[in-house]
Order: C-alpha cells, then sequence, then structure tokens
C-alpha cells in the first residue's frame, strides 16, 4: 500500500465512522421524535 | 533486535519534541498524547476517589453526621460521571495512544491533530462538570443515569451536565475514530488482523462499541435539553412524553458502556499473563471471537437494568436469557487464562499480580452479574447495596486493577527504567486487600435489604458499613504508593528493551525508553515474525 492509497484509505474509513456515529445521534433522537 | 533499533531511529533524530509548554498544547505525538490521557485520568481517579471518600465517611456510622443528603447525592453522581468518564475511560485510551501505533508497527495514530483535540476537549469537560460544585442549587444529584423526571430538577448546574457530557462524548467518538482508522490502516504490511495483539483486537471491538453507543448519550442527553429548555415532551408524561422511554435509551448505552470499560481490561490481561506464564495465549483466536461475541450480545440486554419497571414477561424472559448467554464468551477468556497458565513457568512481578487478582475477583463481579440477570431475583436486589457491589467488582478489581497491570508492564518501555518491585507488590497487596474489605461486606447488605443512594441507614446495617468505610480509607490511601512508584520509576536500573524475559510483540522490539519517533519505516518481516511468534 503506497502513501496516497493509504491517506485514501484513512479518508474514508474517518468518514465511513463518523457517518455512522452522526446516524446513531440523530436516529436515536428520529425515535424519541416518533415515540414522543 | 539490534537491525529494528536502526531502522526506528534512522528518521526525525534532527527533531525530537517541542520545547516547554507548547510540547504538551499542540502535541501531535502519540506517545504525549497517551501520558496526558493517562495522567489525566490519575488526577480524575484521585478526584473521584476523594468523593468516595466523603460517601464512605457519610456512611461510616448510622445517622447524618457530615454533609446534607442533598450534597450526599450529589457526590454519588459526580463519583460515578468522574470515574465512569473521567478516570477509566481516558486511561484505556492513554494506553491505546501509546501502545497500539507501537504494536502494529505504525508510525503514529492515524488522525494525530484530531487525536490532540480528543484528549483537550476532556479537561474542558470535566472543568464545566467540576464547576457545578460551586453553582446556585449544587451539583447534579439525580444519579449519573440521569432519569428524567428528577434530572429535570437539578438547578443551574443541569445545562452545564448536559454540555460535559456532549463534549466528553465528542472526545470518546473522536478517539474510537482514530483508534479504528490507525488498526485499518496503519498495520504493518505482514500483521494481518488475526496476527493483532489482544490488546489490539479488544480495542478495535471497544472503538466500534462507541461509535455506536455515544452518540445514542448525546441524543438521549440532547433530548432531556429540550425537554428542560425548549418546550418539547421526549421524556415528560405531563406532555404526552414517557420517561420510561429515558431508561431504555439510556441503557443502550449505557450498557455496552460496561464492556467498553472491560474490554480493553480483558485486552491487557491476554498480553500479561502470556508474558509471566512464559508461554502464548491459550486460543488466541477463540479470545477474539469471545470478545466480538460479548460486544454484540452487549447491545441485546439493556432491558436487564429495567426489570422493576415492568415489562411483558416474555420480555423478562428475552433479556434474562440473553444476559446470561454473556457468561459464555466470558467464559471462555476465563478458561483461556487459567489454560494459558497451565504448566507454564510462571513468575509473579506486580502486572502479573494485578491481573492475576482480575481474574478471580472479575469472575466474582461475573457471577454477582449472573445472579442479577435472574429477573424474579432482580426484583428483589434491585437498587440494594448487592448491585453497588456487583458493578464496583466488575470496575474496580476488574477495569481499575487492569490498568494498574497495564501500567506496571509498561512503564519500563515508556521510562527506560525498571520501576520498583518492593513497593509495586505492596502496592498490589495493600489494594487488593482493602478492595475486598470495601465490596465484599456490600453484597450482604444489599442481600438484608440496604437500598442504594441514600446517606443514612438503619442500624443494623451499621458493622458492615462500618468494615466498607475502612476498606474504602485503606483502598484510597494505598494508591498513594503507587503515585510514590510513578514518582521514583526514573530512578529505577535501566530497563533493557525487551523488559520482560517472556514478551513478545513489536512494542518490546524498540529501545527503553520508546524514541519519540517510531516505525517511521515499517518493520521488517523478520522482526515482525519474530514478535509474532
Amino acid at each position: 500500500m503506497n502513501d496516497a492509497e493509504r491517506k485514501k484509505g484513512i479518508r474514508r474509513t474517518a468518514l465511513i465512522f463518523g457517518g455512522i456515529a452522526l446516524a446513531f445521534y440523530i436516529g436515536f433522537i428520529l425515535v424519541g421524535v416518533l415515540q414522543s | 533486535m539490534a537491525t529494528a533499533a536502526a531502522d526506528i531511529t534512522d528518521h526525525h533524530d534532527d527533531h525530537g519534541p517541542a520545547k516547554g509548554i507548547g510540547r504538551w498544547l499542540f502535541s501531535t505525538n502519540h506517545k504525549d498524547i497517551g501520558t496526558m490521557y493517562l495522567l489525566f485520568s490519575l488526577t480524575m481517579f484521585f478526584v473521584g476517589g476523594a468523593m468516595a471518600m466523603v460517601i464512605r465517611s457519610e456512611l461510616a456510622v448510622p445517622g447524618l453526621q457530615f454533609v446534607d443528603p442533598g450534597f450526599f447525592n450529589s457526590m454519588t453522581t459526580m463519583h460515578a460521571l468522574i470515574m465512569v468518564f473521567g478516570a477509566v475511560m481516558p486511561a484505556f485510551v492513554g494506553l491505546a495512544n501509546w501502545m497500539i501505533p507501537l504494536m502494529i508497527g505504525a508510525p503514529d495514530m492515524a488522525l494525530p491533530r484530531m487525536n490532540n483535540w480528543s484528549f483537550w476537549i476532556l479537561p474542558v469537560a470535566f472543568g464545566i462538570l467540576l464547576s457545578t460544585l460551586f453553582m446556585p442549587g449544587g451539583a447534579p444529584a439525580g444519579g449519573w443515569t440521569m432519569y428524567p423526571p428528577l434530572i429535570l430538577q437539578t438547578g443551574d448546574a443541569f445545562p452545564f451536565l448536559i454540555f460535559s457530557v456532549h463534549l466528553m462524548g465528542i472526545s470518546s467518538i473522536m478517539g474510537a475514530i482514530n483508534v479504528i482508522v490507525t488498526i485499518i490502516n496503519m498495520r504493518a504490511p505482514e500483521m494481518t488482523l488475526i496476527k493483532m495483539p489482544m490488546f489490539v483486537w479488544t480495542w478495535l471491538i471497544t472503538a466500534y462499541l462507541l461509535i455506536a453507543v455515544m452518540p445514542v448519550l448525546a441524543g438521549a442527553v440532547t433530548m432531556l435539553l429540550t425537554d428542560q429548555f425548549f418546550g418539547t415532551s421526549f421524556f415528560l408524561a405531563a406532555g404526552g412524553g414517557d420517561p420510561v422511554m429515558f431508561q431504555h435509551i439510556f441503557w443502550f448505552f449505557g450498557h455496552p458502556e460496561v464492556y467498553i470499560m472491560i474490554l480493553p481490561a480483558f485486552g491487557v490481561v491476554s498480553e500479561i499473563i502470556p508474558t509471566f506464564s512464559r508461554k502464548p495465549l491459550f486460543g488466541h483466536d477463540s479470545m477474539v471471537y469471545a470478545a466480538a461475541s460479548i460486544a454484540f450480545l452487549s447491545f441485546i440486554v439493556w432491558a436487564h437494568h429495567m426489570f422493576t419497571v415492568g415489562m411483558p414477561l416474555t420480555g423478562q424472559m428475552f433479556f434474562m436469557f440473553a444476559t446470561m448467554l454473556i457468561a459464555v464468551p466470558t467464559g471462555v477468556k476465563v478458561f483461556n487464562w487459567v489454560a494459558t497458565m497451565w504448566r507454564g513457568a510462571m513468575t509473579f512481578e506486580t502486572p502479573m499480580l494485578f491481573s492475576l487478582a482480575f481474574v478471580f475477583l472479575f469472575t466474582i463481579g461475573g457471577f454477582s452479574g449472573l445472579m442479577l440477570a435472574i429477573a424474579p431475583a432482580d426484583i428483589q436486589y434491585h437498587d440494594t447495596y448487592f448491585v453497588v457491589a456487583h458493578f464496583h467488582y466488575v470496575l474496580v478489581p476488574g477495569s481499575v486493577f487492569a490498568i494498574m497491570a497495564a501500567a506496571y508492564y509498561w512503564l519500563p518501555k515508556w521510562t527506560g527504567h525498571m520501576y520498583n518491585e518492593t513497593l509495586g507488590k505492596v502496592h498490589f497487596w495493600a489494594s487488593t486487600i482493602f478492595v475486598n474489605l470495601t465490596f465484599f461486606p456490600m453484597h450482604f447488605l444489599g442481600l438484608a435489604g440496604m437500598p442504594r443512594r441514600i446517606p443514612d441507614y438503619s442500624t443494623q446495617f451499621a458493622d458492615f458499613n462500618t468494615i466498607a468505610s475502612i476498606g474504602a480509607f485503606g483502598f484510597g490511601l494505598s494508591q498513594l504508593i503507587f503515585v510514590a512508584v510513578i514518582v521514583t520509576a526514573w530512578k529505577g536500573a535501566k530497563a533493557t528493551d525487551r523488559v520482560w524475559e517472556g514478551s513478545h510483540g513489536l512494542e518490546w522490539t524498540v529501545p527503553s525508553p520508546a524514541p519519540y519517533h517510531t516505525w517511521e519505516t515499517p518493520p521488517k518481516a523478520r522482526i515482525a515474525d519474530e514478535a509474532f511468534e
């Protein structure tokens, strides 16, 4: 794996897991909205 | 070994760490940030510990002696928040920062600037949380679980509590993203996932848990905030909301949180026991699968914290049996640790002593957890000191002992000097005796019906409470020995690169102390193979 590929991988992994975290945050507030 | 040392010092010799306070404020070096996390954690351990001393002073004898009940409740709430989010979690993040890059052959964490930010958010968060002690209405006193509607009665401290919890969450999520990204993208070429050391594996699984559940906590406290200040009724029955929903959301975070605090401890113990047994870890791959199974199960057991709230019988049955299932992968782990020691050439240096105590005492906490999983029995135990005994056995001789074991194990690699083994052993024995003196009597108190979170109690509970208080003060004082060990750590004999006779892994192929920059050239196959054996 060269440096460019590694950097791309780092950016991609960070974005995926950041996105998952954001989805859980918004998703659980939506659960609250739907339940209340 | 010599080749490895040459490889890792080839670059960046021209510049070491920055001078002065700037080194720490602006550091992007994983070792510096790891050190800051560990020192922050130790500080918070003493702050939270001082609050525990207030609690145990008040409970030493029946009656109200030192503090008013409101302040007592603030102490239980703040003690828990500080120990969970300020002491145990940052300690494991500190260990991860220091050791994961060294163990996988990476030059640093993948996102070093975010790493700096993750750390520096923490002192701000806890500064805000601790400042609530001086606010009108006092610090939060509704328990660390922050159940509404009780928590909504908090005074001026309420928005500060919510803000500080958000900050802790942001810090944890950024730390977890960093760990995942580093492990996925920065491993040495020869290090396949399954070859990774157990500490790295357990941290990878822990990071997945953090990504999944910290936003859930953030969502729950955001909804508390809007209920209090923006006219919503997520959890307010009067407005059509449901306070029980908060408990479901909180424990969907809260139960995996327990495993966030124990899985890295499993990883630490899985590194130390093989070293001092001079044998490879028994069943490495099964340990990985067991940790992953525990993490998966942690998502489907949350309502065992809520048996007394009321739920359908099928719900009780599901959560009861799902909880009991966790004993299976946990049993695999305990079996494998014992099997690793079986016929090993064991020696009992301080890290091994703490690890052995972990195996015994964490298991006691595990068994009392099984008792609490039984729904009809839990209705009797719920909100008693039995629960306090249970989770303190999991978290103190469990998580905290593993952190101590890790500190002793890797201290020579960090400082380049051997710590004082005699002091270490005194610290271990004092801690082990006093931790049991503190928490074992709490089982009896709980079974006899003493409720938790109360500043006064019936005289029938007096003797065991006095014993527990003596134990707590002994345990607190014993930790000063640990400080003495750290302060004197730079005076000991020079540590070798490998430090321990039985140690294996890439971190032991770099010099002691570990240079400021390591693995700028990924370790070569030969070195890696030696380390993996």
